[in-house]
C-alpha cells in the first residue's frame, strides 16, 4: 500500500511540483495551503511523513511541527523542511521543534524522492 | 520676521513637495508589483497545466512505444535508444520542475517590497501631516522643534521596518537548495 505524505505550502504551484514529483514516486499526497490546513487535515488522517514550508499565513511551519509533535499520533511521523530559510538559525530552531530534515528551495525532483524514500522508504 | 516667513513657507513647501511626490510614484510601483504578482501567478498556473499534459501525452506515447515493441522482436540497439530517450526526458522533466519553482520566491520578495513600500508611503503620510503644523509664521525654534519630532519619528519608522521585514529569501540561482537530515 502506497504511502501517504502531507504537503503543507501557501504556494500552489509549489505544492503542485511537490505532489507533482512524489506521486511519480508512487507515494499519495495531501496538499494543505498552510500550517492551520495542515494541521487540520492531519488530524483527521494520520500521515506516513509531512512536508512543511516555513513562512505561510495562519501558522509557519515550525508552529505546526510544535503542535504535531504534541499529539500522541505524530511523536514519531517524519517531519521534513522544505523552504527558501537556509540561515542556520532557523534550522538550528526547526530541529529543537522536532524537524527530522531541511530542504532548501528550489527542490530537485529526483534528489526530494531520494531523501523521503531514505526516511519513510 | 520676514526672514522667519518664508523660512516657514519654504519648509511647508518642501514637506508637501516631497510627500505629494513621493506618494504617487510609491503607489504606481505598490499597484504594478501587486499586479506583477497576479501575472506570475496566472502563468505559472498556466505553465504547470501545460508542463502535465506534455508528460501525460509522453507517459502515453511510451506505454503505446511499449506496446509495439513487446509484438515482435525489436533490436537491441532500439531498445537501448528507447530507454536512454526516457531517461533524457526524465532529466528535462525534473529541470523544468526546480525551474518552474521561480514563482514562489518571486512572489516572497514581491510581498516584501509591497511592504517596503507601504512602509515610505507611510512616512510619506506623517511628513505630509507634519507639514500642515508648519505655519507661515512659525519661528525658527519652532521649525527645528517639528523637524526634530519629524526625524525622530522616521528612525522610529526605520526600526520597526527593519525589524518587521527580515529577509527569507536569500536565493539568487534556480539550482536546488541544500538537504540536511537531521
Amino acid at each position: 500500500m502506497a504511502k501517504t505524505i502531507l504537503a503543507v505550502d501557501d504556494s500552489g504551484s509549489l505544492r503542485q511540483m511537490v505532489a507533482f514529483s512524489l506521486k511519480a514516486a508512487g507515494y499519495n499526497v495531501i496538499e494543505a495551503v498552510d500550517g492551520q490546513d495542515g494541521l487540520d487535515k492531519a488530524k483527521k488522517q494520520t500521515v506516513d511523513l509531512v512536508l512543511t514550508d516555513q513562512n505561510m499565513p495562519r501558522m509557519d511551519g515550525i508552529s505546526l511541527i510544535k503542535a504535531l509533535r504534541g499529539m500522541s499520533s505524530y511523536q514519531r511521523v517524519p517531519i521534513l523542511m522544505l523552504t527558501t530559510e537556509s540561515g542556520d538559525d532557523m534550522k538550528a530552531l526547526g530541529k529543537a521543534a522536532g524537524a527530522n530534515g531541511w530542504l532548501v528551495k528550489p527542490f530537485d525532483p529526483q534528489r526530494l524522492t531520494e531523501v523521503v524514500k531514505k526516511v519513510i522508504g | 520676521m520676514a526672514t522667519n516667513v518664508k523660512m516657514g513657507s519654504q519648509v511647508k513647501s518642501l514637506l508637501s513637495g516631497v510627500s505629494d511626490h513621493g506618494d504617487r510614484h510609491l503607489i504606481e510601483v505598490e499597484t504594478d508589483l501587486v499586479q506583477m504578482n497576479i501575472l506570475l501567478c496566472e502563468a505559472i498556473k498556466k505553465l504547470g497545466s501545460s508542463f502535465m499534459a506534455i508528460h501525460g501525452a509522453l507517459s502515453i506515447q511510451q506505454e503505446t512505444v511499449n506496446l509495439l515493441l513487446s509484438g515482435g522482436t525489436p533490436a537491441p540497439e532500439c531498445i537501448a535508444k528507447l530507454e536512454a530517450i526516457q531517461g533524457e526526458i526524465g532529466q528535462h522533466v525534473n529541470a523544468a520542475v526546480t525551474g518552474l519553482q521561480f514563482q514562489d520566491m518571486t512572489s516572497q520578495l514581491i510581498g516584501r517590497m509591497v511592504k517596503h513600500l507601504s512602509g515610505l508611503r507611510d512616512v510619506f503620510g506623517a511628513l505630509d501631516t507634519g507639514s500642515t503644523n508648519v505655519l507661515p509664521e512659525s519661528n525658527h525654534e519652532d521649525i527645528v522643534t517639528l523637524l526634530n519630532s519629524l526625524n525622530q519619528m522616521l528612525a522610529e519608522r526605520s526600526v520597526e521596518l527593519e525589524g518587521a521585514l527580515r529577509r527569507a529569501v536569500n536565493q539568487r540561482h534556480m539550482e536546488s537548495g541544500d538537504i540536511e537530515l537531521f
